[in-house]
């Protein structure tokens, strides 16, 4: 059975991930290659982004749920319960093991981090600081591909560098590799562009607070 | 949930409005007259001098009638798509005095020739529109094989190639061992796409169809071989022909099949191997040639057709929709003439030597994604991979996305180890090695002569221009 017969899973998750984002402080556009708390790759960076990744159910797609002892933490799809049905197109969550031929082994840490901030699949996107969300500015793609729906980065793009460069030092240094091949998720032709615009998915940072919705306490 | 349920919507509702599968204004040419194959005029020797070919090669703007029924602006190497051969002997001089007519830069790339780094043709070497440029190279003694010319401008090559400008070269030696009663054809495939009006289909990049041919590379629903659609070749039931075949399309890659007949697979992009490997089908990739034997094993009168059967190299997203079907792309006419007893093929071609990985001092890695090269587009003042000449090294080239990726090394040929772990079959000299999705492939490379630098890159012209390419710089 195809996650797409199963609603009530993935929309929960994303209530998940959703309530997350609305605890989360704001970030900035900025990579921040710089992370600026942190020795890149110290046990402190590892587990906070271990802490993250538990916290924010990268396992409830990814395989292992929310227990980093689970069988295949982190994978990726291992059975075809695990697809989405997105309309015409089914998405797999990929494996985000560093096995260099079928995880994340070959993406670098700051590839990992903007994927996480501005949605752009690491197979696609140079290995470069992008200081913009606009296309062709400050190295932000003229023609950006955007990670597969449901993937939820527009809510975890607001994490703070600091959480985004330590699970991505978790997913690089933290975990043993583990070899799955997942097979490519399917989707438009525009990579999800139209999907992810502004109007769409808001401003980063967002906006003031308040807003119409919100109030002073 | 609001927003997530924003970005599923369109999807339930609607498809994306930008074409999977596009079609461009399909040209109403007439290709149902047959047309017997012709092979492109050879370019005439200048020179009088012993072992020396010496031509005159100009690249300028044209219009052909390239469909039947429509003439296309074009960019033609002496006036003619495909260009003019270029044919030569192992140990011949060439001097190819060329000429840029083009309003713009460009280059000729001697693609897989063993040759000075000055007249490989790279961008490093661009010719200014109304420049002239003398290529001067001589032809290694054990090279003998097919090659191809094309231009290789920074950012331009697609565009120029699509426009008209490549061609064959053929490298002869005076001890091949094939008997010298098979005759030879030379098959050049490319594909390309017109306009109602006939002319070269090249959208803007930030069309729909732009950001396809981006992705996938651009293809043409005309197929061509020499330039022709659909020609016929004629043979005699038992005759024996050698086909010299090179993929000068842009990106497409051909899975050839001959209906009921088995090739023998004699060459690859270096000329002849050790021993014919017969085979139903087999894959080439752009910018690859293979050498094959056809055997007349049909009837007088029979008539089979080449075909190229579907091959899936492309991502998810914009796999054309027509991916799936097979494409004629010409006919094998059997004469009524009573049959002839079948030439005898020798069980050893040519001896490949082997380059020994117990020699390599170095294993280079290079990763593959999606218009990259290790995470990075060219910049041509950087070096990418610095080498001692003389050296033997191993590259792996890893394809980490989901479409395949056929990588070219200029300068020097190169054995093929492994294929995704899988030793390789046979010996042969490549320069061209298809890197199909999420696979590896191994190869052994020896920088015995020619400093300089050298470019690698994807052979996907598309992606080439916008900098899927790297740079050896061998010292």
């Amino acid at each position: 059975m195809s996650r797409s017969s199963e609603p009530s899973r993935c929309l929960a998750s994303l209530v998940v991930v959703l309530a997350f984002a609305a605890c989360t402080r704001s970030g900035a556009v900025s990579a921040g290659s710089a992370n600026p708390r942190m020795e890149p790759g110290s046990l402190d960076q590892v587990l906070l982004g271990r802490k993250m990744v538990i916290e924010h159910d990268c396992g409830g797609c990814h395989t292992g749920g929310s227990d980093p002892a689970a069988a295949n933490w982190l994978a990726g799809r291992m059975v075809p319960e695990q697809d989405f049905k997105i309309g015409p197109f089914t998405t797999r969550p990929r494996n985000l093991t560093p096995d260099n031929a079928t995880g994340l082994g070959r993406f670098s840490e700051r590839q990992i981090f903007n994927a996480l901030r501005f949605g752009l699949r690491p197979g696609e996107t140079p290995d470069v600081e992008i200081t913009s969300i606009t296309p062709g500015v400050g190295n932000f793609p003229t023609t950006p591909k955007y990670l597969a729906v449901p993937m939820p980065w527009p809510a975890w793009r607001h994490m703070s560098d600091q959480e985004l460069w330590a699970i991505a030092a978790y997913l690089k240094r933290g975990v043993k590799p583990v070899k799955n091949r997942v097979e490519d998720s399917e989707g438009p032709p525009d990579f999800w562009a139209s999907e992810y615009t502004v109007a769409k998915i808001g401003a980063i940072p967002p906006v003031a607070f308040p807003t119409a919705n919100e109030q002073v306490p | 949930m609001a927003m997530m349920l924003a970005v599923l919507a369109p999807f339930t509702t609607s498809s994306p409005a930008v074409a999977q599968g596009y079609h461009p204004h399909a040209v109403p040419f007439a290709a149902k007259a047959v047309t017997r194959l012709s092979a492109p005029r050879v370019l005439a020797n200048l020179s009088s001098t012993p072992n020396t070919v010496e031509v005159t090669i100009t690249a300028a703007p044209a219009r052909l009638t390239l469909v039947r029924g429509s003439v296309t602006d074009v960019l033609a190497y002496n006036g003619s798509v495909p260009g003019p051969t270029l044919e030569v002997r192992e140990g011949d001089r060439v001097i190819v005095h060329f000429r840029n007519e083009l309003p713009e830069p460009t280059t000729v790339h001697w693609h897989g020739l063993h040759i000075p780094v000055t007249s490989d043709g790279s961008p490093f070497y661009p010719v200014a529109p109304g420049a002239r440029y003398d290529y001067e190279f001589t032809i290694p003694h054990g090279t003998a094989g097919t090659y191809w010319y094309h231009p290789h401008p920074h950012h331009r090559t697609g565009y120029q190639v699509a426009k008209g400008l490549y061609g064959a070269i053929v490298v002869r030696a005076a001890d091949d061992p094939l008997p010298v009663t098979i005759s030879e054809k030379l098959l050049i495939l490319s594909d390309n796409r017109f306009l109602r009006g006939g002319e070269v289909d090249l959208p803007h990049p930030g069309s729909a169809q732009g950001r396809v041919d981006h992705e996938n590379g651009r293809e043409g629903d005309v197929l061509f071989v020499n330039g022709q659609v659909m020609p016929e070749i004629g043979i005699r039931s038992g005759e024996t022909q050698r086909w010299r075949v090179i993929n000068a399309s842009a990106s497409r890659i051909y899975r050839l099949s001959l209906e009921g007949h088995t090739f023998l697979h004699v060459g690859n992009d270096g000329g002849l191997f050790e021993r014919p490997v017969p085979v139903s089908e087999i894959l080439i990739a752009n910018g690859e040639r293979v050498e094959l034997l056809v055997r007349g094993t049909g009837k007088p009168g029979d008539r089979s057709v080449l075909r190229t059967l579907p091959y899936d190299r492309y991502v998810p997203q914009t796999r054309p929709t027509d991916w799936n079907g097979a494409r004629d792309l010409l006919a094998l006419q059997y004469t009524p003439d009573a049959p002839v007893p079948f030439v005898k093929i020798p069980e050893i071609l040519r001896p490949i030597p082997a380059l020994d990985p117990a020699d390599a001092t170095a294993t280079r890695v290079i990763v593959m994604s999606q218009g990259l090269l290790n995470g990075r587009t060219m910049d041509i003042n950087r070096v990418d991979v610095s080498a001692r000449l003389g050296a033997t090294e191993i590259w792996d080239v890893e394809n980490l996305v989901g479409m395949d990726h056929p990588f070219h090394l200029h300068g020097f040929q190169f054995q093929v180890l492994e294929r995704d772990g899988v030793p390789e079959p046979f010996r042969s000299w490549k320069d061209m090695v298809n890197v199909p999705k999420h696979q590896t492939v191994r190869f052994i490379v020896r920088y015995d002569d020619f400093p300089g630098k050298w470019m690698f890159h994807c052979h996907i012209l598309d992606h080439e221009d916008h900098g899927m390419m790297g740079i050896l710089e061998v010292k």
